[in-house]
């Protein structure tokens, strides 16, 4: 397929090849390592070199801000990305089997999925207050909606003739459900979720952000009104992160669930 | 959707679905109603109330100036992000050794929160339209990157080559077979990048920048008018959902070949 | 005339195991002028390397392809290619999907568009020049990248496989109707294929590839006679056909491995 793509060179037997060094963690490293010249060089209060951010997070380690405050952040997203997962799955799955379901709520959840989820924020705040109940409520609102989406479409993926087969041996509709449409489904279900996940914790960091009484989105807010930038870059450094072994912890649940997939038909 | 032979059923189907969405939104509408006469919160409007509150924002001089002044970093911000996204995504689909270099960065940034940054935009270009501009920029960009790269790498290899093996240079092979191969997974990004936009538009004004409508979200908050508060939320729900279909349209009317662009947003 | 001489062509590092796939060993052939040429084989041997090759879309290791005494480095106008996926333009019509190598030469646009319709003609498209091509049946789709290659009026046309994909009946409709445009044309052809009827039946001779490494195991010609458009299903039915078919399939059938003995660890191009 490569060849064809684009006529790619032949090389002469047996020539050694160097291990490859992942492009990933080289990249990164010039990335650290022009911060910290840029840092040094554009002497900026917004822009401080990189050792100055990782020696103010090591602080704030030590200070005991950040440990408390990323439970906090990750219990809510929990929290928020539990109920998100549950009912999302539930509703699309509804969704997927009954048309009549689909109907109902189907431009409902696509509307909801494409506005801009903070500007619930504020209706949030009114029901709940300035509570960890808003932003649960505010990440569910940033995580379900692609969820469901997924799971919808995920209904409907059984390949037909599969679906015959099983019809063929006279196979109740559960047993086809569990069988075949289900583990069909899965790939797509999970997709869902792994987008759900990184929703989710941009909606843990927007929400805390709105309500700054807790968590690490706090942290951003009462940083940015010391303008101290050191603070706002380390808080960011922990929730990339954050976020990054989110979406990872997703993806590993994700490989298990679905190994019988062939790896080429993987999305990324 | 349907074919011509099967309009009568379509068209009784579709006549169905109407009578379930309306259902759906009528019983959302009680519930709500029930909910918040029982609530008796100073902070949650009646749906009744919210819906005055809706046409009496539409009908107010001071709301269509936030909306206005909302507007600004939208348009512009989405304009840069995609005269420069669009290109950036296309080079990077077609020159491997440009994408991974860029690749962690990008996944990077499709995951952060980049809300995050407001405080940091806030410190280098103050309250100005341009901190506001450039978060609309950060929020919009990715999403085009990723999609106009995805356009170009799934652009079928074998019209390259057949356009090679007939003497395409890399001009030509540009303009007759990455660029209209591109152009559907190209318009999907542009139309998920509007909707970030708009997300990117709200956040920074809620959060940080309090003008415009998120200035007028917080102010209505402040004074407990609670309908225009929710008036204002659903005004901004709506727009973000006109200018998606305006998008999606555009999408269908520019690639009629395409079926569906297989491409989606990426977590 | 096109000369293959002791080409050798190696993919490197492109299976999963890193290890490199000897594609092509000491390939040597001799295409005349105005001939027909089968290229028969196993799948998985080198045969649509090779013809890739002569279209210049890959490099090899060493040896050399020579058309008329020039060596070739890369695509050329005298050569056109049909693909077997057909690889059409989908936003573009039929008619400038037969145009587009002419339009890729700087050819004015109702020039090539006259030329194109003349193809049209040529391969039996009339009244679907305006059609967009999933709006054609897989047959009509490869029509179209028969008249596209046409167009260009190359000196050869190189040809992998194009009715691999099509199902019987509109294959052998499309084989008598390239028997048809070739006496007419007279176009040296390269035609790879796995399929031995065909390759006996449109070949002036066939070129019968071994696998692994592939190479040119030996060329036979066909002994039948042209023009062959007027009574194919006679000529099907002659004892030459069915012993040069028996011939073929004797030694395709050494090369099959043999599924009841445990095969020999064989790396497999991926």
């Amino acid at each position: 397929m490569t060849v064809a793509a684009k006529g790619v060179r032949a090389t002469a037997t047996g020539r050694f090849r160097p291990p490859a060094v992942p492009a990933g963690a080289v990249s990164l490293l010039v990335g650290a390592l022009g911060w910290e010249a840029l840092g040094w060089l554009w002497q900026v209060p917004f822009f401080p070199p990189l050792s100055a951010v990782l020696g103010r997070l090591v602080e704030m380690v030590g200070e005991g801000k950040i440990l408390g405050n990323l439970a906090q952040s990750l219990s809510d997203l929990a929290i928020g990305f539990s109920i998100s997962v549950v009912f999302g799955i539930t509703i699309g799955v509804l969704m997927g089997a009954y048309s009549k379901v689909e109907a109902a709520l189907g431009i409902y959840v696509n509307a909801l999925l494409t506005a801009p989820s903070l500007v619930f924020a504020p209706v949030f705040f009114s029901m709940f207050g300035l509570s960890r109940a808003t932003i649960v409520a505010v990440i569910v609102m940033y995580s379900i909606f692609i969820i469901i989406v997924q799971t919808t479409a995920a209904m409907r993926v059984a390949p037909g003739d599969l679906l015959e087969m099983g019809r063929s041996y006279c196979a109740p509709r559960s047993v086809l459900f569990r069988r075949i449409i289900l583990p069909a489904a899965t790939p797509l279900i999970m997709a869902g979720v792994r987008l759900g996940m990184g929703r989710a914790v941009k909606g843990m960091i927007n929400g805390e952000m709105f309500i700054a009484v807790v968590g690490l989105g706090k942290l951003v807010i009462d940083a940015g009104r010391r303008f101290d930038a050191e603070s706002v870059l380390a808080v960011l450094i922990v929730i990339v992160v954050v976020a990054m072994a989110a979406v990872k912890l997703v993806q590993l649940v994700d490989a298990r669930l679905t190994s019988w997939l062939p790896s080429t038909a993987r999305g990324a | 959707m349907s074919s011509v032979g099967s309009s009568a059923i379509g068209q009784r189907i579709a006549a169905s679905h109407t009578t379930y969405r309306v259902l759906t939104f009528a019983l959302f509408a009680a519930a709500w109603e029930a909910y918040a006469s029982q609530a008796r919160s100073l902070l949650i409007p009646r749906f009744s109330e919210t819906v005055i509150g809706f046409f009496t924002l539409l009908t107010d001089r001071h709301f269509w100036e936030a909306l206005f002044i909302s507007n600004q970093s939208l348009v512009l911000g989405f304009s840069i992000a995609v005269v420069l996204g669009i290109p950036l995504g296309l080079a990077m689909g077609r020159f491997r050794a440009a994408e991974r270099a860029v690749d962690v960065y990008l996944n990077i940034l499709l995951v952060t929160p980049m809300a995050a940054l407001i405080p940091i935009l806030l410190m280098s270009l103050g309250l100005t339209l341009a901190s506001r501009v450039v978060l609309v920029v950060l929020f919009s960009i990715v999403m085009i990157i990723v999609n106009s790269r995805a356009g170009v790498r799934q652009v079928d290899p074998s019209l390259i080559e057949m356009a090679r093996s007939f003497g395409a240079s890399e001009r030509q092979i540009w303009w007759r077979v990455l660029l209209p191969g591109s152009l559907p997974a190209v318009m999907t990004g542009v139309r998920i990048g509007l909707g970030r936009a708009v997300t990117g538009m709200v956040i920074v004004e809620l959060l940080m920048v309090a003008v415009g409508i998120g200035g007028l979200i917080l102010e209505y908050r402040g004074f407990f008018k609670a309908d225009l508060l929710y008036g204002t939320v659903v005004i901004v729900v709506l727009e973000a959902l006109a200018l998606i279909t305006l998008a999606r349209r555009l999408e269908r009317r520019v690639a009629p070949w395409a079926r569906q662009s297989g491409v989606m947003e990426r977590a | 005339m096109i000369e293959v001489v002791g080409l050798n062509m190696t993919f490197g590092g492109l299976t999963q195991s890193g290890g490199s796939v000897e594609a092509l060993r000491d390939v040597n052939l001799r295409i005349e002028d105005n001939e027909f040429l089968t290229v028969l084989g196993p799948s998985g041997c080198g045969k649509t390397t090779l013809l890739r090759a002569i279209g210049g879309l890959v490099t090899w290791n060493s040896g050399e392809i020579r058309i008329d005494g020039r060596a070739v480095t890369g695509p050329g106008p005298e050569r056109a290619m049909v693909f077997q996926n057909v690889a059409l333009l989908p936003w573009d019509t039929v008619l400038s999907n037969i145009a587009f190598g002419l339009e890729l030469r700087g050819m004015a646009r109702e020039d090539r568009e006259r030329k194109a319709m003349e193809l049209v003609d040529l391969v039996g498209l009339s009244g679907f020049e305006r059609r967009m091509p999933r709006e054609l049946s897989g047959g009509m789709q490869q029509r179209v990248g028969l008249a596209r290659a046409l167009a260009v009026e190359p000196k050869v046309l190189l040809m992998d496989e194009p009715f691999g994909a099509l199902d019987e009946q509109t294959r052998r409709i499309l084989q008598e109707e390239l028997i048809r445009i070739w006496e007419r044309t007279r176009t040296t052809v390269v035609f790879v294929t796995h399929s031995m009827d065909e390759a006996v039946l449109l070949g002036d001779r066939i070129a019968l590839f071994s696998a692994r490494p592939g190479t040119v195991d030996e060329v036979l010609r066909v002994p039948l006679p042209r023009p062959r458009s007027r009574d194919i299903g006679s000529i099907e039915r002659s004892a030459e056909f069915v012993a040069i078919r028996s011939r073929l399939w004797e030694r395709l059938r050494e090369m099959q491995p043999d599924l009841r003995r445990p095969a020999p660890v064989a790396r497999i191009a991926s």
